[in-house]
């Protein structure tokens, strides 16, 4: 009986599973769907930003540095090798100037080159 | 006869984590075992102190990597309470549906594990198939997998649309009948069974003794759960059972987690159903008043404890966590006595290690 069972369970699922098709994605050639809310590469909208470092000082993983020499004078440098893409950044921010999108692509042989300077202000009126 | 001493890890095919075991064996049974554990020590609790009360959210995130969300919910919980801050009840049922959710997969994932322990490798082709449901819905949650991020001082930072709600009840209609399947799975197949009764058996004299927690405990049939003894909001508004079962072998405790997976399940639909309006979150001061707090909640390995102390500062002077593997991990050389060398490797998959959370 629990035999029966078993076959009238599986049998339609072998179905529906070779019906369905491969569930992978052949990445990079095609595009993978993420979800809305991923958490990837940090941005800014450096219009916005006013340098006030509360990003930098929330970041866990040091991954934010701020140069700032006076308020209208800063820079702010993103580390994605550091970075925990915990999205603390944007959850901080007043200003909604920093954000999370979905690029996750950061494959690179040299660690340097992922270093972003996200805002590089210097006084205007001087 | 002959007693021969077998070493099992610090590295071994059977631990997913490092700990190492050294079994006395006797022809085929083992006489003794001795435990040595702290080889994914990362000094977490130490760190929590040169860090703030933000930054630690996601530091104590990494404590576990299969109940990450229920650490930050306990740590957060406490570091509220220090505050005097009131969540929003919307932020409290979003917190809970991810711990719900949570224990669904971390209960999968180890019926899987279980699984593959004893060879029965369809069982774990199904349970893992079945969790990347659960995985699905809290990537579309939260955007992570494991790490959800969810969790802020005073409340959540997602939230949820009406439209997003209806397609996870759609989900859970789905994930009810696989975890429905995979409990007549555990009720009924003979060669798990076999596998599985009369085996790591602990006597609820020992599980008291140990202190153990949560579904080790209750399948030993000691009748305890945070959920329910001490209901922190939203559980006091929601119906569920607490599965027991008297055994104390291997198998009572896989049914007694299906069957709270079936719970957790119920949960969910619970909470989306009468998920309230209102904010997610409220604001939280960044400085908190000096004071000492212990927060707890239910993993899905039972109760973790989180001891938080704080100085005034917006750096935290002291923050000790229980984990509830480590209670499980000293009843091992108990379970593993007179055991046949060949269920060594059950009675280390029936009680759900996590080394990283015990040795923090
Ligand atoms: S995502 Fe997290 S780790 Fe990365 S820069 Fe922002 S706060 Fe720092
Ligand atoms: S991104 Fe936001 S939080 Fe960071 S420095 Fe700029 S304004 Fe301040």
């Amino acid at each position: 009986m629990r035999c029966l069972e078993s076959i009238a369970y599986l049998f339609p699922r072998i179905w529906r599973t070779l019906a369905r098709g491969p569930q992978t994605v052949a990445y990079p050639l095609s595009p993978i769907d993420l979800p809305a809310g991923y958490r990837g590469r940090v941005h800014i909208r450096a219009e916005l930003c006013r340098g006030c470092g509360l990003c930098v000082r929330d970041c866990p993983a040091f991954g934010l540095e701020l140069e700032r020499e006076d308020r209208e004078t800063f820079r702010l440098i993103y580390h994605p090798d550091r970075c925990a893409y915990c999205g603390q950044c944007e959850e901080s921010c007043n200003f909604g100037a920093i954000y999370l999108d979905n690029d996750f692509v950061h494959g690179t042989f040299n660690r340097e080159a992922l270093i972003e300077v996200l805002v590089d202000r210097k006084r205007t009126n001087k | 006869m002959n007693r021969i001493t077998v070493p099992i890890g610090p590295q071994h095919p059977l631990l997913k984590e490092p700990m190492a075991f050294q079994l006395t064996v006797e022809g085929e049974s083992v006489i003794e075992s001795t435990l040595r554990l702290g080889y994914v020590h990362r000094g977490i609790e130490r760190l929590c102190q040169e860090r703030t009360y933000v930054q630690n959210i996601h530091l104590v995130e990494r404590v576990c990597g299969i109940c990450s969300h229920v650490h930050t919910t306990t740590y957060c919980q406490g570091v509220e309470a220090l505050l005097g801050l009131e969540v929003p009840l919307r932020g409290l049922y979003l917190r809970t549906l991810l711990c719900e959710l949570e224990r669904i997969h971390s209960h999968l994932l180890w019926l899987g594990v279980l699984a593959r322990n004893i060879g029965f490798d369809t069982i774990f082709m199904y349970a893992w198939r079945d969790r990347e449901i659960v995985l699905d819905i809290m990537e579309d949650l939260s955007g992570g997998r494991v790490s959800h991020a969810v969790n802020v001082i005073g409340g959540v930072r997602i939230d949820l649309t009406e439209e997003h709600r209806d397609t996870i009840l759609s989900q859970l209609d789905l994930l009810d009948k696989q975890v429905a399947h995979l409990l007549g799975i555990v009720e009924h197949e003979r060669s798990l069974k076999a596998r599985t009764q009369n085996i790591g058996h602990l006597s609820l004299e020992d599980v008291r003794r140990y202190c153990v927690v949560g579904p080790v405990a209750r399948a030993s049939g000691l009748n305890v759960d945070l959920r329910r003894d001490r209901p922190p909001p939203p559980y006091d508004r929601l119906t569920f059972t607490v599965p027991v079962h008297e055994d104390g072998d291997v198998w009572a405790r896989t049914w007694v987690r299906m069957r709270e997976t079936v719970e957790s399940v119920r949960l969910c639909r619970q909470i989306l159903t009468l998920l309230p309006d209102g904010p997610v979150a409220a604001r939280a001061r960044r400085r908190v008043p000096a004071g000492e707090v212990i927060s707890r909640s239910e993993a899905p390995r039972g109760e973790v404890i989180y001891y938080i102390r704080s100085d005034g500062s917006d750096i935290p002077a002291r923050v000790k966590i229980r984990t509830p593997t480590l209670t499980s991990l000293i009843t091992l050389p108990t379970q593993l006595e007179g055991v046949n060398m060949a269920d060594v490797s059950v009675v280390l998959a029936g009680v759900d290690l996590c080394i990283a959370c015990a040795d923090r």
